[in-house]
């Protein structure tokens, strides 16, 4: 059985009488990255950053490489880096110069110029905080929260408000530390970001684990399909499909289907009647559709509330 | 042009300017403030009290009617009759004083049967005053004047000498350098300590800090450090201008390091207690310049406070930076022992009391 570097059990937090966290679970393994996912609002934030020692839980315990965690854990602040949310270093300190300060701090340090390589930041190593863009900055970041090596990272939406090819730059340290065995806790409200990097996903609603698994299993339980889409299908012939497709007004038309047996028996149909059409497409249900599924409204609209 | 696509952002701008607690002290209750501060220092002479020490030699019913006239507009202290006035000057620290000679009446009286005998009184002033002798001059002119108008149809009877207290010839640089050192360290010290401390809160460097092993009073040490370097830094560039440009005569002693680590804890102190309520990077600005511009224009920097009204005088003797300005003065300038260690005494109580409360203040987390 894979050892818990994280364990909370029935954790809660009320800010002033509300409650921003309501009685969660959850466990974070070693190895894996587990990321929570949800709108602004849902508890994630607050969640990691109990996580880290930033907050005081109301209730529940929260242990951190098999202790409860404190103030005074400082054996275990060694073996954590962290990204808070929205962060931004000292403008007026180099690359170079930033994780040289945060290195100071640990007894276990990574070679500064190893994790410049990592983060692909030599050529900008030597340039102030200050004039970096956005992707970079994050890039610096993800940088300063591993100067001691750790072992467990905290990555608090780490990409956003970054363009796509900043975005991407972050995804691809995070994918090389994953590699490397880190323990990675990541907080997203990009459901992508969360397919691509995650091993394990909680999605979070208005302070309650909604669900939680791994994306296969969250897909499979939570209202999982393919949909097959038929663009340029003539309309007349859509009973011969069977399994009551659908048509919209650009006249594609499309059948949900459970499993990939049942693409083969459409496939099947087409060529057996002669059917044409311009293009075939298959969707696979995303964390997007899981998140509507199971909180019963969308991203957008869990940030709005 | 669309009126009222003028209009929306006209409202638009009203309304950001309003929220914005710092335009609103800058543009609002910074001239105000000013304009009480300087209307209350200048306005008619009436609420003002500066002193006026006197030595009556004469003691007849003339020269208490002199000394009448005086305290009209001055507040008289009288100097013992028995007594050598200049050691009693020396003596009691006493930085203006008139002296009216024996044979004050008599002089008098001749002069109005037609003689022409003058009567040299004789002021001595501390050069370092130059804003209070400057009502003590005119105060005593204008009352000179009426006299010998009186007297002789403007004749010059009465006239007076002009002395300075001090064995010393002390410029106005001489008290104001201290001040300059006092305001310094003071807004140094301060802005540093509210702006870095807000922007580091909301940035999220301070949070980011808690997960370290660095801990919170690690962090308040070495910024001590840094601050008391600054505050050190500026003193002694301060120093080597008043020295080397306007030849300064400077004492320097362990008052002056101690009043100097002091005043970076005192107002360090006080930045870390006023960071604690302020949220925004924009209201740090108007915090810290609530703070600091009334110590600096009535805790005596740029003139003493005898040219302030009694209740604005009483006020700036519960500011810190008072006691900073006159201690560095009594140690660097005046090289009056006591002095120096009243002032440093009182300078480092504040600052002990003002850096315990705002390190307390000063939160990583919840």
């Amino acid at each position: 059985m894979t050892e818990s570097i994280i364990d909370i059990k029935n954790l809660t937090k009320n800010y002033n009488g509300t409650k921003a966290i309501r009685g969660i679970s959850f466990n974070v393994k070693k190895g894996e990255v587990f990321s929570m996912v949800g709108p602004n609002g849902a508890g994630k934030t607050t969640t990691v950053e109990i996580c880290e020692g930033i907050r005081k839980p109301t209730s529940g315990s929260v242990h951190i490489f098999g202790e409860e965690f404190s103030k005074k854990s400082k054996k275990t602040r060694q073996k954590i880096g962290v990204l808070p949310q929205e962060y931004r270093s000292f403008e007026r300190l180099t690359v170079k110069e930033t994780l040289k300060y945060y290195s100071s701090f640990y007894e276990t340090k990574r070679s500064i110029d190893d994790i410049i390589a990592l983060l692909d930041l030599e050529d900008k190593k030597d340039e102030l905080y200050m004039n970096l863009s956005g992707g970079l900055k994050q890039r610096v970041g993800v940088g300063m929260a591993l100067v001691n090596d750790p072992e467990l990272i905290y990555l608090d939406e780490p990409t956003t408000g970054l363009d796509p090819r900043s975005r991407r730059g972050v995804w691809d340290a995070i994918e090389i530390l994953k590699k490397e065995g880190k323990t990675i806790f990541l907080t997203t409200h990009y459901m992508e970001e969360a397919e691509f990097l995650a091993d394990r996903i909680a999605i979070m609603h208005q302070g309650k684990i909604a669900a939680k698994g791994c994306l296969d299993d969250l897909i499979h339980g939570h209202g999982g399909h393919y949909t097959v889409l038929l663009h340029g299908f003539d309309p007349k012939n859509v009973n011969l499909l069977g399994k009551e497709p659908k048509i919209d007004t650009n006249g594609t038309v499309s059948v949900k289907v459970k499993n990939p047996t049942e693409i083969s028996k459409i496939l099947q149909k087409v060529i057996k009647n002669d059917l044409k059409f311009a293009n075939l497409e298959v969707k696979r249900t995303n964390l997007e559709e899981v998140f509507m599924n199971v909180t019963g409204t969308t991203i957008e609209e869990g940030d709005a509330a | 042009m669309k009126p009222i696509a003028i209009f929306n952002d006209f409202l638009a701008n009203l309304k950001m300017w309003y929220r914005s607690k710092g335009t609103v002290f800058w543009a609002i209750l910074f001239p105000i403030l000013l304009m009480l501060i300087f209307g209350a220092i200048y306005q008619g002479q009436g609420d003002v009290t500066v002193s006026l020490h006197v030595q009556d030699l004469d003691e007849t019913e003339i020269s208490e009617e002199f000394i009448s006239n005086l305290g009209e507009r001055l507040k008289i202290e009288t100097i013992p009759s028995d007594v050598d006035g200049d050691n009693y000057i020396s003596d009691n620290n006493i930085r203006s004083a008139l002296i009216i000679p024996e044979g004050f009446e008599s002089s008098i009286q001749s002069a109005y049967l037609g003689s022409n005998e003058s009567i040299p009184l004789s002021l001595s002033l501390d050069p370092t005053r130059e804003s209070v002798n400057g009502i003590i001059r005119g105060v005593l002119g204008g009352t000179v004047q009426g006299w010998n108008n009186d007297i002789s149809g403007a004749r010059e009877v009465l006239s007076y000498q002009e002395t300075s207290v001090t064995a010393e010839e002390f410029k106005f640089i001489d008290f104001f350098m201290p001040g300059v050192i006092g305001i310094t360290v003071m807004t140094s010290t301060i802005y540093g300590t509210i702006f870095r401390n807000t922007k580091y809160r909301k940035w999220g460097i301070l949070s980011k800090l808690s997960t370290t092993p660095f801990s919170r009073w690690e962090y308040l040490v070495s910024k001590m450090l840094f601050m008391t370097f600054i505050s050190f830094f500026s003193t002694f560039l301060i120093i080597i201008v008043g020295v080397f440009v306007w030849d300064i005569s400077v004492t320097i002693d362990v008052y002056l390091f101690i009043i100097v680590i002091s005043t970076a804890f005192a107002f360090s102190g006080m930045g870390m207690l006023i960071s604690r309520f302020v949220k925004e990077e924009e209201t740090a600005d108007s915090a810290a310049g609530a703070v600091t511009f009334p110590q600096m224009f009535l805790a005596g920097t740029f003139f003493p406070l005898e040219v302030m009204p009694s209740y604005l005088s009483s006020f700036a003797r519960v500011l810190p930076l008072y006691y900073v300005n006159e201690g560095l003065r009594d140690s660097m300038i005046y090289e009056d022992g006591s002095g120096a260690l009243f002032n440093t005494a009182i300078i480092f109580s504040i600052a002990a009391v003002l850096f315990v409360v705002g390190a307390l203040a000063t939160k990583w987390t919840e």
